[in-house]
């Protein structure tokens, strides 16, 4: 079959005159033993006569060497247009140079990246002032920070800094939108039950107050509506509170250990000024800024003393100008805090966990709170509520000008006549009782006027519910004096016998006695 | 005898072997002026290639400026081991296989109503004369065979100088030819009485 092959093929060189002449006369042999082979041969011949004559001519193109020397100028001419490859020389020119220049100094990318961080960063630090000046910072809004942890951020109460615990015993502080702020005044509660007198008030007073150029420093806000919060504000506010606690245990005796939880009550002072004193050694000046489009954490120094003496020119600029007679549309202070202070280096040491979601920005603190054990407190607004209710029902009674005689022994029946304060660990509620009750008989009066004129006028329906509550009470009061006159009697017939008694009874009774019995 | 009397003695010898070498000389000296001459010389027989080739007289124009231009910037660096109309038919040839393998490319890519219509067999009526449906058959080869097979019966191409333009041996131009005729008796067969 393959010689067969061959053959053919041979055949087929054969009529195209391409074989030697060995080849030749060796095919010729060949044809002329074989029938198939002359065959083939007839064949061949006959398809290469049909090819040969089927050459058909493609008709000339008129045009051809025109449009060829057209394309031939036109290639030539781009062949030597450089300016096309301007944009692929320059990119690797610059590719290169880059190259180069990240060879010999590999960190450039790095410190542009963090030179445009630093600018971004002090973009946002600018103007940073401390929160004092933009939320209005009272004692009330310390104490409630040192005690409940909530702190406003601005002055109408939208958003607040609350600290706080995980389940897991995790410090953290968040930035939340203030829903429900209650505490409005449990510092007046806490005084109030601490049963302070005016020289102690201020003296606490004056404790919260110094600690406010400190939250505020730790606090800054600015008019890019940057929020810079030192996470060391965890210590302050425990710093707050063991003061607060120091000076209640030392001023409020026995109060204190009424109101306060028991394992409270029981620190010693030196536990309490240890805190203090570890806290206030913790010198952090990493702040961590919440601004709108980022949260990073940076070195800042907030020089408090210089932002002082800035405030201070401003306020003799403006009273200059006001002497002057200029009016002021709007005044802006620029207090340049981010530049000068921005350190390169930042410590990267410190890192807080930061999570942020809609409503609030929180950040874990673990690492960097002192260890303080936290303390439950009473919610001082239910200790004002339970005295209210113990106090409201009570018909306040006018103390007498001078001494009442009760039978026929003279008793000095000093109504009411309870002292401010008492150190040495008597009841605690009698002034804040007095308090209330003077309050009430003020508001009585006020009533019982207002009563007086509207039966002339017509009575209100709600105040005149009122007025006959009042009239209820004052007769089961009535009763109640008629009871207890009864019972002095009864009281003081068996010392009617004992005349030498009788100097020692003319004795103002004692105080505590007389609210015994006023309960 | 020095380099000049030696290029002067030489130059006759060129000149007599092949003309188109004069020409290819003065254009390597810098008249380009020559190179039209060259184009009018071998342009319809560039042209009949890549139409026999192709099968089809659709960018027959195209792919023989093609080759000229490609002609053009090489000239210079022709090194006058072949004749000048091998190496031109090699780039045709050259051309002409680039263009079919991207039609073949781009026909994977068409739907089938917009394929180039290919002069097929079946469409041979009655009325069609035998070189036309030669030529069909032709074109129904592959283009190993196709190409040998055009140079050699259509063109008058000898084996040697089929195998320089195809750069391949003799004995494949021999075997390639052979089995292209052998194909298209089989493709002619139905119609045997009437062509034989």
């Amino acid at each position: 079959m393959n010689k067969n092959y061959t053959d053919k093929e041979l055949l087929s060189a054969y009529i195209d005159g391409e074989l030697s002449l060995n080849e030749k006369k060796l095919i010729e042999d060949k044809i002329k033993t074989s029938l198939e082979l002359q065959k083939e041969l007839s064949d061949l011949k006959k398809i290469k006569e049909l090819t040969s004559g089927s050459v058909d001519r493609i008709s000339e193109s008129p045009f051809f060497e025109t449009r060829l020397f057209a394309n031939i100028n036109t290639q030539a001419s781009n062949r030597f247009n450089y300016k096309k490859w301007i944009p692929i020389g320059s990119l690797t020119l610059v590719t290169l140079t880059l190259m180069v220049v990240l060879k010999f100094n590999p960190k450039l990318i790095d410190n542009i990246v963090e030179q445009q961080k630093s600018n971004l960063a002090g973009f946002y630090k600018e103007n940073l002032q401390p929160l004092l000046y933009a939320a209005d910072l009272t004692n009330e809004d310390i104490f409630n920070f040192a005690v409940y942890q909530e702190l406003p951020l601005d002055s109408a109460n939208q958003q607040i800094l609350k600290l706080g615990f995980d389940p897991a015993g995790t410090e953290f502080f968040e930035i939340k939108n203030a829903s429900n702020i209650s505490h409005s005044s449990n510092l007046k509660s806490f005084v109030a039950a601490l049963d302070l007198n005016e020289a102690e008030i201020e003296m606490i007073d004056s404790i919260i107050g110094s600690y406010s150029d400190q939250l505020s420093s730790l606090v800054l806000v600015n008019d890019k509506n940057s929020v810079a919060i030192n996470p060391n504000i965890w210590n302050t506010r425990k710093v707050i509170l063991a003061d607060i606690l120091a000076f209640a245990k030392r001023f409020a005796g026995q109060n204190y250990s009424k109101i306060l939880p028991t394992e409270v009550a029981e620190l010693d002072n030196k536990t309490i000024m240890k805190w203090v004193s570890d806290a206030k050694s913790v010198k952090a000046n990493q702040y961590i800024f919440f601004t709108p489009d980022s949260i990073f954490e940076d070195d800042f120094v907030f020089d408090m003393d210089e932002f002082k003496e800035q405030m201070e020119n401003v306020k003799d600029e403006l009273a200059e100008l006001k002497e002057q007679g200029v009016e002021l549309k709007e005044f802006r202070i620029n207090f340049d805090s981010a530049y000068g202070n921005h350190k390169r280096n930042t410590d990267k040491s410190k890192r807080y966990e930061i999570s942020v979601n809609k409503d609030q920005i929180k950040v874990n603190v673990q690492d960097f709170a002192i260890n303080i054990p936290e303390i439950d407190f009473p919610d001082f607004d239910s200790i004002a509520i339970i005295i209210n209710e113990a106090t409201k029902n009570i018909y306040p009674v006018i103390p007498p000008s001078g001494s009442v005689v009760v039978g026929k022994n003279n008793y000095n029946y000093n109504f009411n006549s309870v002292k401010p304060r008492n150190k040495k660990g008597e009841v605690s509620l009698d002034s804040v009782m007095h308090q209330r009750n003077t309050e009430n008989e003020l508001k009585n009066n006020e009533q019982k006027k207002k009563y007086q004129n509207q039966v002339k006028t017509g009575p209100d329906f709600n105040d005149s519910l009122m007025l006959k509550q009042n009239e209820e009470l004052k007769k089961e009061m009535d009763n109640l004096k008629k009871e207890l006159q009864k019972f002095r009697q009864d009281f003081t017939k068996p010392n009617e016998s004992d005349s030498g008694q009788s100097k020692k009874s003319k004795q103002r009774v004692n105080p505590i006695d007389t609210d015994e019995i006023e309960i | 005898m020095n380099y000049e009397q030696k290029e002067n003695m030489e130059q006759p010898k060129i000149l007599t072997l092949d003309d188109d070498f004069s020409l290819i000389k003065r254009f390597i000296d810098g008249d380009e002026a020559v190179f039209a001459e060259l184009v009018k010389r071998h342009k319809e027989k560039v042209r009949n290639i890549v139409y026999l080739t192709l099968s089809s007289s659709n960018s027959v124009d195209d792919i023989a400026q093609e080759v000229f231009i490609t002609v053009y910037r090489h000239l210079k660096s022709f090194r006058f081991e072949s004749q000048f109309t091998t190496w031109i038919y090699r780039i045709t040839i050259n051309k002409c296989k680039d263009h079919l393998r991207k039609r073949n490319v781009r026909r994977i890519f068409l739907p089938l109503s917009e394929e180039e219509k290919e002069p097929v067999l079946e469409s041979i009526n009655e009325d069609s004369d035998i070189k036309e449906i030669v030529r069909s058959a032709i074109a129904t080869l592959p283009d190993k065979l196709k190409i040998p097979l055009v140079l050699k019966d259509l063109e008058g191409f000898s084996y040697q100088e089929i195998a320089d333009t195809m750069e391949c041996e003799i004995g494949t131009v021999k075997s390639r030819i052979f089995r292209a005729r052998e194909s298209l008796k089989k493709v002619l067969k139905p119609l045997e009485k009437e062509l034989m």
